[in-house]
């Protein structure tokens, strides 16, 4: 701090105390004051979590770049300034203290603003988001759904309760999705038309709808309630306008909800209705 | 053999003004064609923030007149051609003319110290394909079944019949790939003349970091423009002869047919490139000018080329982070993302060598040098955003939301346009034989400095709060309807912006024709465009220079106290004595 102090001359130390004061107080009360009123909801899926703690720690280490940055802005933006009888130093930078200062400071950025991010991020996608659970999977049974996004609309298939797709029970429904809670969903997407991209924000979930292929994703959710859908991939003029929702329901009151919603889905089946018949094989 | 390379100076109007093959000329072709680009897609920008603040409110004052159907509301179908015409031209009709083919036209024969490009002929096709392109574009706007609206990535299907009729869709992959012709000769040229025509004693370690910000931006050009000039070809033989490339089959079909996502691959194979096509000669000014005006050899010089080229070749092998939330495979976006990650290092080098070039320097705050500055900061924030969507667990959630649009505003946007604000006022004394008012570019500089920021920063916010980017109308989905105050903000934010512009176009106007006399060399540096008379002769030099020291030997202690500056074509005093 003495060498800082050393290093400023009497005026800019005072230009720079107000505002750098200022700074420091206000981010700091401000970045909380940002997510509390602008921030996405809490998330409501196993993974969520890992989304908001990797960005916070993301936006603290980048703070603190900024700031080391911004400092090394302004000191000689403000005490530097040309003035009569100034004469600059002359330093080509060029000598071999120079270059192992640049690489010792690459390592060190290297290290703690990329390497730890990147550890952190590949832990929880291997837990997470590529972690897609598997029907075969004894310990988990998971709800399946196929998602056939269009123009601009979302089209819901859920198996009913024979477990299989393309059958009379199948639960189909528009534009609004029922999870059974704490049970993995896990989704088998592809659009009629253009590219799609299923986001849920409160989910931390996204993933583009692609017609021609199927694209996999899951989310388990842990916390009742209703919830977005929204697309995120440009797909035409009413872009804007597809989205839909996803109700999570207690287990029980799932089970109840299934079990009528099949028995409609028997009752409106209709053979000639090919429209409706969009099933394909389930893929993993 | 630079100094037989010249063509005779031509007397019609039309060779000397419009066919010219004079790269000052072009320069100045480009520099007009680009700047009133950029007032056209800085227009479509109010026009796309107005809506988002009041959607569904008739466009002020010009509204009636661009849209009378609607009575000057901007429909959806209106919204989606405004953001993707804004994005191309923004990119290849405002800040690759000025930045690349201006400038770069400008500096690198007077730089280097040739008498012309040496390819001069070519150079006048470069820009006439690029006004080509530019011709189709306008056009476009105005065809039947409408004007392309699939944003300015262009991906099929939305981009194929399937999702757009009009044939605005098939005029804008004709633009797309002009403008890439138009880059393909320029970036041939430029890395020929580099090459070929530097003046003698110019070693590569005496051209200023301007020419190789420029040589290194060429090679990018030449490398991967042709991809994306293919992926064009490709889609005007699917919308207009009913191949099928990129329109698949159904899954419930079977499957089979083209891939939207080859597109994609080839989009961003060229994309990707692209985003340092714009910023390496941002940057390459931006080492000159803190030198220039900090009176301080740049820090590091072979560092700081060492970094560019690093840059350069890496940008090549990172493009899947575009692609992270599309399917790929967990091994591949893995990878990605570590070479995402190491593109940040040479990046971060960068920075050093320019904070350390002002550091203890005596810094000289004219508008050019206000801009560097500027581009420091701004790049900085964009940059350092640029590591949460480098991540792919966190850019699954802000892949495609404002987070995302902030972030590539920032680092190409804002900062490639600083890269240009601070190349105009810097050599528009060389070009126009004029000074613009340092008053008003001050001005013009806090009021864009501030208000860019403010715009830019506000939108990580709306897509840290989950806001897809490209919605009309927000409002209509639930779950956006907070973020009602913020869009608000962050236009009105943006018409400042806009209106701080107006006092460039105003300075820029007037400096040219009724400015201050500029004298040769009014900012007191030594490379070799500086040395030449202003206006510049059509031969550039009378003689060809002879180059004896680097470009940045400001305050060399062997240039005694009276002076801190030495021009290239001198030796260094203690050099001298030993001679």
């Amino acid at each position: 701090m003495n060498r800082l102090h050393k290093m400023l001359s009497a005026p800019a130390r005072r230009w720079l105390a107000l505002p750098v004061m200022t700074a420091i107080l206000s981010s700091s009360v401000s970045a909380q004051e940002v997510v509390n009123r602008w921030g996405p909801n809490p998330p409501a899926s196993s993974y969520g979590h890992k989304f908001d703690e990797l960005f916070s720690l993301i936006t603290i280490l980048i703070s603190v770049s900024f700031l080391i940055m911004l400092a090394m802005l302004m000191v000689p933006a403000i005490r530097d300034r040309a003035r009569p009888g100034k004469k600059a130093s002359f330093d080509h930078g060029s000598s071999l203290h120079d270059k192992r200062f640049t690489a010792v400071v690459s390592v060190i950025v290297f290290i703690v603003l990329d390497l730890w991010v990147l550890k952190v991020a590949m832990e929880d996608l291997r837990d997470g988001f590529y972690a897609i659970p598997e029907v075969s999977d004894p310990e988990k049974p998971i709800y399946q759904v196929e998602i056939l996004a269009q123009q601009w609309a979302w089209n819901f298939r859920a198996t009913g309760p024979d477990g299989e797709f393309g059958t009379p029970d199948d639960i189909l429904s528009l534009n609004e999705l029922t999870l059974p809670v704490d049970r993995p969903a896990v989704f088998n997407m592809t659009s009629k038309d253009v590219i799609h991209a299923f986001f849920v924000p409160d989910m931390r979930f996204k993933r583009d709808v692609n017609p021609g292929a199927v694209n996999e994703g899951w989310f388990e959710p842990i916390i009742a309630g209703e919830y977005a859908i929204l697309c995120a991939e440009l797909c035409g003029y009413a872009h804007y306008q597809m989205h839909g929702k996803i109700r999570v329901l207690e287990q029980d009151v799932f089970e109840q909800w299934e079990q009528d919603a099949a028995a409609l889905a028997l009752a409106v089946f209709d053979e000639n209705d090919t429209e409706a018949h969009w099933a394909w094989e389930w893929q993993e | 053999m630079s100094g037989d390379h010249i063509h005779p100076e031509p007397t019609s109007f039309l060779r000397k003004h419009v066919f010219s093959v004079d790269h000052k000329v072009i320069a100045k072709q480009f520099l007009w064609f680009g700047l009133i680009w950029l007032g056209i897609g800085g227009l479509m920008a109010m026009m796309i923030r107005w809506q988002l603040a009041n959607p569904g409110d008739p466009f002020p004052i010009l509204g009636q007149l661009l849209f009378p159907r609607t009575d000057g509301v901007l429909d959806p179908a209106t919204y989606n051609t405004l953001f993707t015409m804004h994005g191309t031209i923004m990119i290849f009709l405002a800040l690759t003319p000025i930045l690349i083919g201006a400038l770069g036209n400008w500096t690198i024969p007077l730089m280097i110290g040739a008498r012309d490009m040496i390819f001069p002929t070519l150079n006048m096709l470069s820009f006439w394909s690029m006004f080509a392109g530019g011709a189709v574009a306008f056009y476009s706007l105005f065809v039947p079944l409408g004007a392309t609206e699939a944003g300015w990535t262009g991906y099929p299907t939305l981009s194929t019949t399937v999702g757009a009729q009009g044939t605005g869709e098939t005029y804008w992959a004709v633009t797309v790939f002009l403008i890439g012709a138009s880059s393909i000769m320029g970036g041939i040229n430029y890395m020929a003349t580099v090459i070929r025509l530097r003046a003698p004693g110019m070693k590569w370690s005496d051209l200023p970091l301007t020419i190789w910000g420029l040589f290194f931006t060429s090679v990018l050009n030449v490398l991967f423009v042709p991809v994306i000039g293919s992926a064009m070809i490709l889609l005007v033989l699917d919308r207009v002869f009913g191949t099928q490339f990129y329109t698949p089959a159904t899954v419930m079909s079977g499957g089979g047919g083209g891939d939207p996502i080859l597109y994609q691959h080839l989009f961003w194979i060229f994309g990707h490139p692209e985003v340092y096509i714009l910023i390496l000669p941002a940057w390459g000014y931006v080492c000159d000018m803190l030198s220039f005006f900090a009176r301080k050899p740049a820090f590091g010089y072979k560092i700081s080329v060492g970094a560019m080229g690093t840059v350069t070749l890496l940008s090549a092998v990172v493009y899947g982070h575009h692609m992270f939330t599309t399917g790929l495979s967990a091994m591949l976006g893995e990878s990605f993302m570590l070479l995402t990650m190491i593109i940040s290092v040479p990046g971060e080098v960068l920075f050093f060598n320019w904070l350390h070039t002002i550091w203890k320097g005596s810094l000289r705050l004219t508008t050019p040098m206000l801009f560097s500055l500027g581009l420091i900061f701004v790049f900085g924030l964009g940059g350092l955003t640029g590591i949460f969507l480098a991540t792919i667990s966190v850019d699954i959630f802000l892949h495609d939301t404002y987070f995302v649009v902030g972030h590539f505003h920032l680092t190409m946007a804002a900062s490639a346009l600083f890269g240009v604000f601070a190349g105009i006022y810097f050599w528009f004394p060389k070009m126009f034989g004029r000074m613009m008012s340092e008053r008003l570019g001050k001005i013009h500089f806090w009021g864009s400095f501030t208000f860019i920021t403010i715009v830019f920063c506000t939108m990580f916010i709306m897509g840290y709060a989950g806001m897809p980017r490209r919605y009309y109308d927000h409002t209509s989905a639930e779950y956006l309807r907070d973020l009602q105050f913020l869009n608000v903000f962050a236009s009105y934010s943006a018409f400042a912006l806009g209106a701080f512009q107006l006092v460039f176009a105003y300075n820029f106007i007037k400096s040219r024709w009724w400015g201050e006399k500029a004298s040769d060399n009014p900012w007191e540096v030594g490379t070799l465009d500086w040395t030449t008379p202003t206006p510049v002769p059509h031969f550039n030099f009378a003689e060809i220079p002879v180059v004896k020291c680097g470009p940045h030997e400001f305050s060399n202690p062997c240039l005694g106290p009276d002076t801190d500056w030495i021009c290239q074509t001198e030796a260094l005093p203690a050099e001298k004595e030993l001679v």
